[in-house]
């Protein structure tokens, strides 16, 4: 089962290309769709989870046509958006059990056992009886990782999941959808490239509608090799050094400013190589020095 | 500035907002389109202009209640949209202040609303330009009268109205709140208005109540003339002034209420009850056993499907239901259950059975003008928006998107959910109807008659319009163009009529109607009725598949997009389903085409007008012409109730009764039933013969001589075939037939009465102006033919097994042949050629007085009142055969007949009442009148005035008829319930000047309408009767008998009737005969001040300030003050037991000039009220100021 998309185009109506002619392959295990804001990410998501038609392309999932078969691909297809609400009055143990039955859990003895483990799971046990209104944003971002998993999926797609949880509970729910990763196709969509240096097998750079780069993560930094140098300079030569060398990032470090080019030869004088991790392929993709 | 700021902001934002000009667009096309289909035909009815200062400032104030969805919108997104969108705490930590934050939003919000109110005027000023009505329609251009109403109806409306619903939507935080308060407002208008004016009349408390000002129009509506109402400008005059600084007094106050609560910080919904433990836990460390991998647990298909629509459709109801939804509900159910409390009919309590306690209920779904009528569609409206954007304001879209369930199963699941929540509706509405009846006391439940009707025949409505309300929703993807089309959908449902879409094929839901009643049932109308709804059903179906195929799943899509996808959705099984709708659509709707326009004709209400007109402008010129007079009448009646049919064989016995030699008979045929080929007793010519216009003129070979006698032989048939768009013709049922011979038999001669009478509608189809009633003095219609002639009557009328069939005159014979029964009638005097049949399976219940036997045929179930009923037909046959002459006939009947209104009909020898009269229940009427009583004495009356004394067809004729069976009433109900017994049923009937209605009127002598002759004319009538004397009038009154009581030409008419009272009544007191009849006299009487001390001797003397005026009001209500010099009751009362007036201490005539006197009486004892004119004797609208308690004086001490 891998998801097969091809030549896949979308224009919004106020004139936004949002997507341009994307073609992927996306095979069983976690994929990372790494990308800034305004990518096209999200729509690139929803349409893979049926929510939204793209002007041309197709999209496969194993045997399943995705545009047209969208009910055999929500079957098997559990979904966290990047943002969502809950019903405020109905409480957790409610919601979930009313998705568990529009997720076909028909059978009242296993929807229960079901729903009481994946409470039990995302930690919602305790409050499983308190009104959604109540809860915190994190407990929210888990409600809805459990509505996700329910009803055992074959194609979990997860936007931005992480960005609204605190880095001890991030690293959990990174580990819970590697596992589910193991049996299932996995697309994980972020902007923080670390999520998916940590667990992603296969990852894609999307950037203004386009697909930039798709490659094995491992593969892509070892092709970085000896193409990136680093230098700690003062911020005001910053200017100088950007017009003459291909800045593919810069971060702040003790009040100096450390500032990564790349380049296939020595670049000059206090420029030193560095080793280089995904980062660097993501910022050299993004400012098209990869490839 | 801030609040400048944040006031420019919401107007800038609202105006860039589509729906805010779409709201005035519809507005101004809403008025111009109502203004011109509506008030064009009330101008040239009751003779106002078209865009008199009335008609602008009733349109305001139906502007400002039509606007007040986009009210809502604006005041619930100015107060609420921050906290809804999640900017809240982007505004709430600016430097604004609250004062300014609220403050700028609400004005925006009232100025908002108060431009779109501007689309009123300007809609108005375009149906007054556009080219159409008549030029004499259209009166002068008055800006002042836009002006004044917008200022002093539309700007404190909308003040108003954006106060409310803009405190509401802040303190609750949510928009929808100010759905609900628009909710609230429109009931509390349509309350005040509808119930406490309208049935409790209390029109001081209606009118403060009334938030919008309708109430103070409905009172000018009846309060003013044609002339006012096209002069008169609306401004902040009288009531309307105190009702608007009460409601913008509350309106202030309410504001300041919503200022002093609402706070700019973080709104934690219950945080105080919150768990501790809600925090949570983290996720769990380490490896947890997924559960999903425990095998397959999803199971999909038809099954599955099922049961997540019945997951979605719980979910659903439960949202409604345990929300404001519910308690909406149960304030509906509530106040049904008050209102039906109140069932009575002039005060006069009915029994609570179940058909008048659901007649209470079941209120029709598109009769907005009723209370309920309007809660339910706005209920449904409301919710439907609500469950179709649920998911997506909940930001859940997205999750449920992706959830494997196809599109049919979450609207149908709503659908379902809301299809329960009315469901729900109705059971509460049982419960609360059956709660009443025990309040009531009546405990015959009939549960299956609510079931019926609230389940059967009600919930289907409910059903299709909550549909319709859905599909709109899902299709238009806005909810605030969606509530507004939804709006205008039920408008046109509810008024489509009314705008000249009349089939019930082309508005949506709507069917024939339908009517209960306990004798027939609910036949023959449930068919019809149901064929339409099949077929609206098949149409709810095509609208569920165009919705699902439209279904929004997950985001907001292009309608691109959206039509993209329908097309991908449209599958093999929507194909079939749609084409199944469709085909069911053709089917049904060939069949009821079919069944409407084919067998049936397909009239609208200006089809029948032209039909009038037409009929006038072929057949008019016969108009008078000399035709033989019918004499007698030789019936064969067949009555089929079960097979719904009936036929008649008669003969007409004629006469050429006049001087000349007649050469051809005229016979007008009823459109109702088919006539058969008609038989003379002499060769004849058929030289014309009109079906469509039903008229037929037959030559004859040789010219009757005058005194001659001629036979027509006829045949008619009844036998409806299929239903018309109207539904069925309930003439012959199963149970409970009535039909009369004006509806079904031929009539001779040109037939007067089919002619348009107003003067708009004889205008408008250019017929000759003429006075609606012939005048008073039109010496023609004095000797009109036909009218007045009597016929021998005699007729065999056969029906089915279990009936009784009833006829006018002796029951000669009665026998049984094979399953049918027959009856032999025959009048042994003859009567009016105005007579009925019934047939149904009645009880008798007979009883006598002297030779005459009184029969009372009732529905079984309906015998509370029949001895009520005997008693006074036997005392009203004893008084008037005594006072005004013999009763011709043996016998004197009541029959019930089918229909739920209180009235009864007086033909000769047979009175027929409606069953709303079985059930009134005058044991239970607190003021101890007895209502049942004086209306059967009444309709006996009828028997000498109508029967006897039959009036020429003039003006005043309903005087010589209705006044004088009211007043021959009165006389019985005085002689055997008693004078205190009397004087409360006059009090009673004084109840209608708590209704406001205009004082312009003709003089009695003229009087054709029914508050004249029912109220006025009795009234005058027992004052003569106060001042002359019972014998002198009664004797005026005998005499009128014996000299017009032949029906011969000429016949009587008000004249008549003055002139032997003049010479009855004693010369001082004509001049009152001529206040009550010759002119439209009012006495203004008041009583100011009364005062009473005790003398040294232990009398009282008691002196009363009071005022006196007497004016004449003419027909265009213009008031001349006549000089007075009148005899006046004056009282004086000791106490009485509580409500009670007391027993009368001093009760003498004093004569009375114009202006303010001081009068002192002596009494024996002490006096506890004292006045002029105590018992309202003579005409004075204010009639509650003639008596005052009396102050004590002079430190006077018990």
């Amino acid at each position: 089962m891998e998801i097969q998309i091809r030549n896949l185009s979308k224009t919004y109506a106020n004139g936004v290309h949002a997507l341009k002619d994307v073609t992927l392959t996306i095979p069983r295990g976690m994929f990372g769709l790494l990308g800034p804001n305004g990518a096209g990410k999200s729509t690139l998501m929803r349409m893979i989870a049926t929510l939204q038609e793209p002007d041309q392309g197709s999209i496969r999932f194993g045997d399943i046509d995705v545009l047209r078969q969208k009910e055999k691909v929500r079957e098997t297809l559990g979904y966290l958006p990047q943002e969502f609400g809950v019903y405020p009055k109905v409480t957790g143990a409610q919601l979930l059990e009313h998705f568990a039955v529009l997720k076909g859990i028909t059978n009242r003895r296993s929807r229960r056992e079901i729903v009481d483990a994946l409470l039990h799971q995302t930690n919602l046990y305790e409050v499983r009886n308190k009104k959604l209104g109540g809860y915190s944003g994190g407990m929210r971002q888990r409600f809805g990782v459990a509505v996700a998993l329910l009803g055992d999926p074959k194609l979990i797609i997860v936007d931005e999941p992480t960005a609204g949880l605190d880095p001890a509970e991030r690293v959990r729910f990174l580990n819970l959808l590697s596992e589910l990763g193991e049996d299932a196709v996995v697309i994980l969509s972020t902007h923080i490239v670390d999520d998916v240096s940590e667990l992603c097998s296969r990852l894609a750079i999307i950037s203004k509608g386009t697909i930039l780069l798709e490659a094995e993560p491992l593969q892509a930094v070892a092709a970085m090799r000896g193409r990136i140098w680093q230098r700690v300079i003062e911020k005001t030569g910053l200017d100088e050094i950007r017009r003459a060398h291909s800045v593919i990032s810069t971060k702040l470090l003790a009040g100096r400013t450390v500032v990564r080019v790349h380049s296939t030869t020595a670049p000059g004088a206090g420029f030193e190589p560095v080793e280089p991790d995904l980062e660097d392929v993501y910022f050299s993709t993004m400012t098209g020095h990869y490839r | 500035m801030r609040c400048w700021e944040i006031f420019r902001f919401e107007i800038a934002y609202q105006s860039r907002r589509v729906s805010t000009w779409l709201y005035f667009a519809v507005l101004v096309t809403l008025t111009y389109y109502v203004s011109r289909q509506i008030y064009i035909d009330n101008a040239r009815r009751d003779g106002y202009f078209f865009n008199a200062p009335f008609v602008i400032a009733v349109m305001t104030f139906l502007g400002s209640m039509m606007g007040l969805l986009s009210a809502t919108q604006l005041a619930g997104d100015a107060a609420a949209r921050d906290v809804q969108t999640r900017m809240d705490p982007l505004f709430y930590t600016t430097p604004v202040g609250k004062t300014a934050y609220l403050r700028g939003r609400f004005l925006a919000a009232f100025i908002l609303y108060a431009v779109i109110l501007l689309a009123v005027p300007l809609g108005l000023l375009l149906a007054a330009v556009v080219p159409g009505p008549e030029a004499e329609l259209i009166g002068p251009f008055r800006p002042a009268a836009y002006l004044g109403a917008y200022l002093s109806l539309a700007l404190p409306n909308a003040f108003v109205a954006t106060a409310f619903l803009f405190s509401i939507a802040v303190l609750s935080r949510r928009a929808m709140a100010s759905y609900l308060g628009g909710l609230l407002l429109f009931s509390v208008v349509a309350f005040s208005r509808g119930f406490v004016a309208g049935t409790l009349e209390w029109w001081e408390l209606a009118k403060l109540l009334d938030p919008f000002g309708m109430t103070v129009l409905g009172e000018l509506s009846r309060g003013w003339t044609p002339v006012e109402k096209s002069t008169r400008l609306i401004g902040l005059q009288g009531s309307l002034l105190s009702n608007r600084i009460l409601w913008i007094g509350i309106a202030l106050g309410v504001l300041a209420l919503t200022q002093l609560r609402f706070r700019m910080a973080h709104h934690t919904a219950g945080a105080r009850r919150m768990d501790k433990t809600l925090s949570g836990g983290p996720l769990p460390h380490g490896r947890v056993p997924v559960p999903s991998r425990a095998g397959k647990q999803a199971t999909f298909g038809f099954a599955t499907h099922a049961r997540q629509m019945l997951a979605v459709a719980r979910e659903s109801f439960q949202e409604i239901a345990m929300s404001w939804g519910g308690l909406v509900l149960a304030g509906i159910a509530a106040l049904a259950a008050v209102s039906a409390t109140q069932i009575e009919h002039m005060g006069v309590p009915l029994f609570a059975t179940a058909e008048r306690i659901t007649a209470f209920l079941a209120a029709p779904l598109t009769s907005p003008q009723e209370f309920f009528g309007m809660m339910v569609p706005l209920f449904i409206l409301i919710h439907a928006g609500e469950l179709v954007w649920r998911e997506r304001e909940a930001r859940l879209s997205e999750i449920i998107g992706a959830a494997p369930i196809p599109e049919w199963v979450c609207f149908l699941g709503k659908f379902v959910g809301l299809g329960l929540v009315l469901g729900a509706l109705q059971a509460v509405m049982t419960a609360a109807g059956i709660l009443v009846q025990v309040f009531l006391g009546h405990f015959d439940f009939e549960i299956g008659l609510y079931a019926r009707i609230l389940f059967g025949l009600q919930l289907p409505d409910y059903l299709l319009f909550a549909l319709l309300a859905l599909v709109v929703h899902v299709v238009v993807n806005h909810k605030y163009a969606g509530h507004l089309v939804v709006v205008i959908a039920y408008a046109f449902m509810a008024f489509g009529p009314a705008l000249g879409v009349g089939h019930n094929l082309l508005v949506y839901g709507s069917d024939p109607g339908w009517s209960y009643s306990d004798i027939r049932g609910f036949e023959p109308f449930i068919a019809p009725w149901l064929w339409f709804k099949f077929y609206w059903a098949a149409w709810a179906l095509l609208l569920a598949v165009a919705a699902t195929l439209l279904w929004v799943s997950g985001r907001d899509a292009d309608l691109g997009s959206r039509l993209a996808l329908a097309r991908r959705r449209f599958t093999r099984r929507a194909a079939g389903l749609a084409t199944a709708a469709v085909a069911l659509i053709l089917t049904l709707g060939s069949f009821l085409f079919y069944n409407t326009n084919v067998l049936n004709q397909y009239r609208t209400a200006s089809d029948g007008l032209a039909w009038r007109a037409e009929y006038e402008r072929r057949y008019g010129q016969y108009k008078g012409i000399r035709q033989p007079e019918l004499t007698g009448a030789n019936l064969r009646v067949e009555i089929y109730p079960d097979r719904r049919e009936a036929e008649i064989r008669g003969t007409f016995h004629l006469v050429n009764t006049g001087p000349d030699a007649i050469d051809s008979v005229h016979l007008a045929i009823k459109p109702a039933v088919h006539t058969m080929a008609v038989r003379f007793d002499r060769p004849v010519r058929n030289v014309l013969s009109d079906e469509e216009f039903g008229h037929r003129i037959y030559a004859l070979e040789t010219s009757l001589q005058p005194g001659e006698l001629l036979q027509l032989h006829f045949e008619v048939h009844f036998k409806p075939r299929g239903f018309s768009n109207r539904g069925m013709d309930a003439s012959v049922v199963a149970n409970g037939t009535y039909f009369t011979n004006d509806a079904w038999l031929p009539a001779i001669g040109y037939q007067a009465d089919r002619e348009l009478r107003s003067a708009g509608d004889r205008r408008k189809y250019r017929l000759s102006a003429r006075p609606e009633t012939p005048l008073l003095d039109d010496v023609e219609a004095r000797h009109g033919a036909g009218w007045a002639a009597r016929i021998a009557f005699e007729a065999v009328v056969g029906t089915g097994e279990g009936q009784v069939a009833v006829a006018p005159g002796r029951l000669r014979r009665s026998w049984t042949l094979g399953r049918r029964r027959y009856f032999h009638y025959a009048t042994d005097v003859p009567i009016r050629n105005h007579y009925a049949f019934f047939s149904a399976a009645y009880a008798v219940h007979e009883a006598r007085w002297n030779d005459t036997s009184i029969e009372i045929f009732h529905h079984p179930a309906h015998a509370w009142n029949v001895d009520r009923m005997v008693r006074s037909v036997q005392a009203s046959l004893d008084y008037y055969t005594q006072q005004f002459g013999p009763y011709p006939h043996g016998q004197l009947r009541f029959v019930e007949q089918p229909g739920d209104g209180v009235s009864l009909h007086a033909s000769p020898v047979n009175i027929s009442y409606e069953e709303g009269f079985s059930l009134l229940n005058p044991g239970a009427d607190q003021r101890d009148i007895d209502l049942p009583f004086a209306v059967v004495a009444h309709e006996v009356a009828h028997q000498w005035w109508g029967a006897t004394l039959t009036p020429a067809p003039v003006e005043g004729a309903a005087v010589l008829t209705e006044s004088l069976a009211w007043y021959s009433g009165m006389q019985v109900v005085e002689r055997t319930l008693g004078r205190e017994h009397l004087r409360r049923l006059v009090g009673m009937m004084w109840q209608v000047y708590a209704t406001p209605r205009t004082r312009a009127a003709v003089p009695l002598l003229r009087a054709s309408d029914s508050f004249l002759a029912y109220r006025k004319g009795p009234f005058a009538m027992y004052a003569l009767r106060e001042y002359a004397g019972v014998g002198q009038v009664n004797a005026a009154l005998r005499r009128l008998i014996e000299r017009h009581g032949s029906g011969t030409p000429p016949l009587a008419t008000t004249q008549d009737l003055y002139r032997e009272l003049k010479a009855a009544i004693p010369q001082p007191l004509h001049y009152l005969l001529a206040d009550l009849f010759e002119a439209n006299t009012f006495w203004e009487l008041a009583t100011q001040r009364v005062s009473a001390k005790q003398t040294g001797t232990g009398a009282w003397q008691v002196t009363l300030d009071v005022r006196a005026r007497k004016v004449v009001v003419d027909t265009a209500g213009v008031e001349t003050e006549v000089p007075m010099d009148d005899l006046i009751e004056v009282g004086v009362f000791a106490e009485g037991k509580s409500g009670e007036p007391g027993e009368p201490l001093y009760l003498q005539m004093h004569r009375l000039r114009s202006g303010e006197h001081r009068i002192t009486v002596m009494v024996a004892s002490e006096p506890a009220r004292a006045g002029i004119d105590p018992r309202n004797l003579l005409i004075d609208v204010e009639g509650d100021d003639n008596v005052r308690e009396i102050t004590r004086s002079g430190g006077q001490t018990r």
